[in-house]
Formats: C-alpha cells, structure tokens, sequence
C-alpha cells in the first residue's frame, strides 16, 4: 500500500430496504444503525492505511444522490470543529460529516420520494466525475505540454453497497456508466448487502475487474469490508478475494424494462425488445413481415422453456437452474489459498 | 496539387525551417498530438491553410502550446476546452440512424512508396500506428462490428488478417512490422477484389465498407479496374481512401460512386484526422431515407439474440458443446443450457445468437446522446443555486473574471446547465459528462 489510492463510495439509503433489511426475522438481520457504524469504521481504516489516501463517499436516496463526505472539503472543516482528545482528528470529522450530512438528507426527503427508485446513477456519474477531476488535473496539463513523464496518479475505485434490487429503467445508464470506469480504469467494487442479485451490479464488477460479493452474513459486514475491500486491486492478486461466481449477462428490453435472457434486436441501433415487435421504437426502422411471422412461429416453443426450470443435463455445470443464481443467497467461490470470508465456523446454513 | 519532392528526407528539415521563417502563423498550426482535438474540428474549414507536411518546420508538440503573460498554461487548456465545447454544440442533437453492425476490410499499401519520409519517420511506420489507433477506436465504438486486414504489395494483394471481431486478433495482425515490410507495387484492382470477396457471404443488414491508405501514385491492374468498381457498387460496398501522394482520378472514382469519402492527407495530423473520421458509425445512406416513411429499411431486421450467463474457472469442469472439451470456465446458452466457449456466437444446439450484452450497450451512447448543457451567463433564474459544480463538488469562481475571458460557447462564470435538470456544472465535468459517462449526473438518464 505504498500508493496512495482514492476510494469512493456509494452507498445505498434506501429506507424501505434498510427496514427489510434489519427486521429480525431475517436469519441474519442488519440494522441501519449497525450498518453505519461497521461502515465508518471502515472508511476510517481506509484513510489510516495511507496518509495520503483519499476518500468520498456518496448517498444513493430514493429519487436522488448526494455527496456525503469528500477529503477535499474536510479540509475546510477542519478548522471549524473543536478538537476531542480522544479521537484521531481526522476520523472525528470524517464520522461528524458523514452523519451530519446523511441525516440532512433523510430528513430532506418527503414521504412522496421514498417510494422513488434510488440515485444509484446519480451517484455513480458523480463519483465518476469527481476521480475524472482528482486524476485528470494533472493528466490533462500533461498532455497539453506533452511531456511522457508518468504522473503519479492516486488508484481510484468504487465501491458499491446495495440493498435495493435492481432498476431495470436504469439499465442504459448504469452500462454507460460502467464503460467510462473502464476508460478511466477504475474498478468497481459490489458489496451486497440485502435484496436480490444485482444482475447490473455483477457486470459492473466483472467489467471493471472488481468483485462482486453477495454476503451470506450481513451482520458480518465489517469483516468482509476489511477483508476483500479495503485492499486496493493492486494488492488483490496476491491476497486471493473471493471471486465472482457466475456473471449474469441479462439485459434490460426497452419497451417494458423487462430483464431478459433471449431479446429481439434491431440490426440498425441493437435496441433491445422482449418480444417481436413491428417498428423499431428507437429508431423507427420498421422490420419486413417475414421476419415476425418466422420470429412469432419460434416464440410458443420458447415460452415454456423459460418457464420450467430447465432440465438437468449430465454435467454439473449445466444443471444449475438459473432461479437459484439469480434469488438465493450463496456462498462465494474462493481462491486458493486464505479464506476472506468470516463466519464461516458455525454459520454453515446450507 | 504541387508537384511532390523525391528524397526529401532530412533536407525537408532545414528547407521546412525557410518556410517557417516566412509564414510562422501557418507553422504554429503544424502538428503535434495536443492540437489534434481541436484539429479534427477545424480540419475541414482550414484545411487549405495548413502547411504541407514537407514545407513544415520539425514541430514539437509543446512547441503548439503557448503560456500567458504570467506564464501559466491556463490559457491554453481553456482554449482546448472551449474548442471542444463548440464541436459538440454544433453536433446535431437528434440520435440518427446508423449502420451499427459494419464489416469493414483494411487495405493497407505496403509499396515502396510508403518508405518515403515526408511523413515521419515514414509514411509505412507513421501508417501502423494510426492503424493500430485506428483498430481500437474503431472497436470502441463498433462493439458488433468485423475487421479483415488486406496489403497491396509487389503487384497482388495479401491477405494479412481473416474477418475478425476481436480487437486483439486484428491488432496481432498489424503487430508485426517486419512482416509487412514494403516492396513492389501496389494494385487497387487486386486488393479491393479480395476484400469484395471476404465480404461477398455477409447478411444483408450489414454495412460493407473497404478503407483504403494509399501512399501510391500508380496502380498496376491486371484488369479493368473500372470493372471492379462497377461489381463493388452492385454490391454496395463503401470504399473511402486516405491518400499519403496525390489525388489520383480512379481513387476519387471509387469513393464518389460508391458513396466513400476521399482525402489526401497533407500532414500527419492531417492524416489521423481523415482516417479517424471514418470511425463512427455511417448515418444510414440516402437510400433509405426516400422509401423512408412508407417501405420502411430492407436492409433492417430484427434478431433474436440469447444474453448467456457466464461460468467462472473456478466451477465443476464440462463439456463445451463447440469443442467437446472439458473446461470449467464458458457461457450457457440461455435457453437450452448448453456450454459455448466463447461469445458472439450461433448455439450449436439451438442455432440461437449468443452474445454478450455489454457488447450491445457499449454503442448505446450513440442513440441516447445527453443533450448540451448551456453556458451561464447570468446567475439570476436559477432553480438550484449551488456554489459547487454538482457533479466533482468543485467550488465555481466567486467573481466572475473579465470579460477577456469570454469566449464564443464559452461561460464567464463557468458554469455549464443542464436543460433537463437545471443543475450547474464545471467545464471539465461538461465535456467529461459529453464525451465519456454520456449520462447527466442530474438526471441521472
Ligand atoms: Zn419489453
Ligand atoms: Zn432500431
Ligand atoms: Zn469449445
Ligand atoms: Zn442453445
Ligand atoms: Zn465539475
Ligand atoms: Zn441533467
């Protein structure tokens, strides 16, 4: 961890999730409260790590996104704030903020908003933003010059908590989104809390080279954050992170949002429909008969496949029916060697 | 088209540096990678004030930069910028329609001609790196699309690289210089035939188009090769050529009637300019645009594709269906559970088209295009009044500067809306939101 490396953080807010989510007839249940405190002290371990280590942290509320805490504006706060002789200086302002600003913005939030799907794309464009500033300032100078000399850029990443399930409208955006990471190398990170699969947040990862772990104990939490996230990806190859299991790559159709698995593309702009449709509602190309005559023929046999669970074929790999990738919580598959993930002794459920 | 000098190597050098004494104001436009931005936005309107690349002085790219008064490289940046803010602006708003899945052969001339150094260090090396640029822009923006790779030497053509739509097989392809070292003469007739007939089997919903870089003025056909072009507009293939000597009447031919675009290239930047402007996406021809409305696109057609799943290395080893060998890691088709190697690719079981959905989305920028912000120019009416850039949380200027600063597309206050969420924000975040995420971090759409 010689680097100095830039961490930014999206969390999920969502308040109705979070209640789901912290009702003890979960088998395992996480309170917002425990949450957030498991929460700080990570981003407090992450700052420590490195003198130098930048940190921001984003809100994902429903129907909006906000920044919660970031170093640059900490710095100015720093004089305001009275010192504790207890605390590390820099934790205490990070924990303030971050609870100052947090409950600003849920107190902001009017009930009409709470059932609005979450920011999650807000606060990943933003967080995409502020590294493209964070990097990009010496970079962009660089280039102008034209000097080769290699700048000293800090490794930014992203981090993702999720609770919500996925928002199919967001589809588009999420993807742009994860191909500008791409461009500006950075790596994005999904740490599961609550809720089903994130079949977006699985390609995120898988796209980005990040890890995409769903926990099997959210209580947990803070030992998977310390174990597999705090890290930077540099480091990963060498600590052996549990690894993403399968990818799913289902896309979202355009016409109703649907996430599906088999879809009719336009030739012209590769929109995405669920079923054959006549006009091309993005490009408004309208497709010869033919073709949905012969696409609408071969539709009454696909239906059913869909529906049953497929049947088993010889080989292992193959009989796994897709509902239990997608709705069932399950162990991640390790690496070789250390084991990352805690409470394994005494938890093993399945 | 002045007559062009022979043997110019290093001579050029010191004869370039008269030229540059006379016409300064010209060389200052000369090449250079940080002007290339800006460049692409200009090159049509000033191309004819550029200098030729022979009578230029050796630029050096940092040479193009100029410090303010203070010394300080403000300026300079700001003007990049709003160059860029002014291109985007002047782009047409609505999504339109494009042939996203292209088929595009490479004709790369590797005669000795190419070894001439008017451009530096020659035509051939300054030739491979812009295709290898070229190649991955190219993919970038056409996740669905095919490159084959074709060379003109010693009076045949020579077929470098088969149809391929991986990026890193095409790039192998050109890797290698010593391989394609240049020799002989070249032939457009047997070059462009050759491509025609890897394209000859594609699916009519495809676009098929040559790209030539022509650094030749003979060509040496053992036929007519008006003939060629007749067969090449019969099957609706687009040639364009980049030209490194001279216009050349045939080249000019072949591009006009086949609805390609034509260039000579006068300097290196001049010349990654014409040869980057066909990376993005054609807008779909004329043709159907007239039938338009009622007939609608033959060409167009819908078609069903299979999203798999994906099988790390680290599950129970099977069968792969393509193969038959046994490998723990593939994709599943999803809807009949075979294994396949690798995607894109037909099911060999179902016959469903298996790709991966990453690959489509990657051109879904083009359709949904995040509209321009506008430039503040007064800090009244404004719904949301932040004193941060609401994306990098960067604090605008307090006060706005003098008015010297103002340029055309330009805010005095720098600050930048959204016409749909009506959120401020800085430039840099404006062209980055534009030109990368292709989101409004507002909207979030
Ligand atoms: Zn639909
Ligand atoms: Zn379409
Ligand atoms: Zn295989
Ligand atoms: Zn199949
Ligand atoms: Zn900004
Ligand atoms: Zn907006």
């Amino acid at each position: 961890m010689d680097r100095p490396n830039h961490l930014s953080v999206v969390v999920d807010l969502s308040p109705s999730q979070w209640y789901l989510c912290g009702q003890p007839s979960n088998a395992h249940p996480l309170p917002l409260a425990a949450f957030l405190s498991q929460l700080l002290a990570f981003l407090n371990a992450h700052i420590a790590c490195n003198d130098e280590n930048t940190l921001s942290v984003y809100g994902a509320l429903p129907g909006r996104s906000a920044l919660l805490y970031s170093s640059a504006s900490a710095e100015l706060s720093e004089l305001t704030d009275p010192a504790d002789s207890n605390t590390y200086r820099q934790f205490k302002i990070l924990d303030s903020t971050m609870m100052k600003s947090m409950s600003e913005q849920v107190d902001a939030l009017s009930d009409l908003e709470e059932e609005s799907p979450i920011g999650l794309v807000g606060s990943l464009t933003k967080s995409l933003c502020y590294i493209n500033r964070v990097t990009n300032v010496s970079t962009s100078s660089t280039t102008t010059v034209g000097s080769d000399e290699p700048t000293i850029r800090p490794d930014p990443r992203i981090l993702i908590i999720s609770v919500s399930p996925d928002e199919a409208a967001s589809y588009i955006p999420v993807m742009n989104s994860i191909f500008s990471a791409q461009k500006l190398k950075v790596t994005i990170d999904v740490c599961k809390i609550y809720g089903p699969e994130s079949v977006f947040l699985q390609q995120a990862a898988h796209l980005t080279g990040g890890s995409y772990i769903f926990l099997d104990r959210p209580d947990a939490l803070l030992q998977y954050l310390t174990m597999t996230f705090l890290p930077p990806p540099a480091l990963r190859q060498l600590i052996s992170v549990p690894t993403q299991d399968k990818v799913d790559f289902r896309a979202a159709c355009f016409c109703h949002k649907n996430i599906v698995d088999i879809g009719f593309v336009c030739s012209v702009c590769l929109s995405i429909f669920c079923q054959p449709v006549p006009v091309c509602s993005t490009c408004r190309t309208k497709f010869p008969i033919k073709t949905l005559q012969r696409l609408n023929a071969s539709k009454p046999a696909l239906a059913p496949a869909r529906s049953t669970a497929p049947v088993p074929s010889p080989s292992p790999a193959n009989s796994l029916p897709r509902s239990q990738a997608i709705g069932l919580p399950r162990t991640t598959s390790m690496g070789n060697g250390i084991s990352a993930s805690p409470g394994r002794n005494g938890a093993s459920t399945r | 088209m002045p007559p062009r000098r022979i043997g110019n190597d290093y001579e050029s050098d010191s004869e370039g540096s008269m030229f540059g004494d006379i016409d300064t104001s010209r060389t200052k436009k000369g090449k250079g990678k940080a002007v290339d931005r800006t460049k692409s936005a200009k090159a049509k309107g000033k191309a004819k004030e550029q200098p030729y690349a022979w009578e230029a002085t050796y630029t050096r790219s940092w040479d193009t930069v100029q410090e303010d008064e203070t010394g300080s490289l403000q300026g300079a940046v700001q003007d990049l910028i709003a160059r860029g803010r002014r291109r985007r602006l002047l782009a047409p708003a609505a999504a339109i329609r494009r042939t996203i899945i292209r088929h595009l052969v490479l004709v790369l001339d590797l005669s000795t001609s190419m070894m001439d150094r008017d451009m530096r260090p020659t035509r051939f090396d300054l030739m491979l790196q812009y295709a290898r640029e070229f190649v991955n822009e190219w993919f970038d923006q056409n996740p669905l699309g095919q490159i084959g790779v074709v060379g003109m030497r010693g009076g045949v053509g020579e077929r470098i690289g088969e149809m391929s739509g991986n990026p890193q097989h095409v790039l192998k392809h050109i890797a290698e210089r010593h391989k394609l070292e240049p020799g002989g003469d070249p032939s457009l007739q047997n070059a462009i035939e050759m491509a025609r007939s890897s394209m000859s089997h594609l699916p009519t919903h495809s676009s098929r188009e040559i790209v030539v870089i022509f650094g030749s003025l003979t060509t040496c056909d053992p036929g007519n090769v008006h003939d060629t072009l007749d067969e090449c507009v019969k099957d609706k293939i687009r040639i364009s050529i980049v030209a490194l000597a001279a216009e050349m009447k045939i080249c000019r031919d072949l591009c006009d009637k086949t609805g390609g675009t034509f260039g000579v290239a006068m300097n290196e930047g001049h010349f990654k300019d014409l040869l980057f402007e066909l990376i993005p996406p054609p807008a779909q021809r004329a043709i159907a645009r007239t039938t338009g409305t009622g007939v609608g696109n033959p060409a167009a057609d819908l078609m069903m594709m299979g999203f798999p799943t994906r099988l790390p290395n680290t599950s129970p080893p099977s069968l792969c269906v393509c193969h038959s060998q046994l490998k723990s890691e593939g994709f599943l088709c999803p809807r009949c559970m075979a294994k396949v190697c690798d995607v894109p690719t037909d099911c060999d079981i179902c016959g469903l088209m298996i790709v991966s959905s990453p690959h489509l989305a990657r051109s879904y920028h083009h359709l949904f295009p995040v509209k321009p912000y506008h430039p503040v120019k007064t800090l009244e009416d404004a719904p949301h009044l932040e004193n941060k850039c609401h994306a990098c949380a960067t604090a605008f200027p307090e006060s706005p500067p003098p008015v010297t600063a103002a340029t055309e597309g330009m805010s005095p206050l720098g600050r930048y809306r959204c016409p749909d969420c009506h959120y401020d924000f800085c430039a840099e975040c404006d062209v980055f939101v534009h030109e990368v995420v292709h989101c409004c971090p507002g909207c979030g759409k």
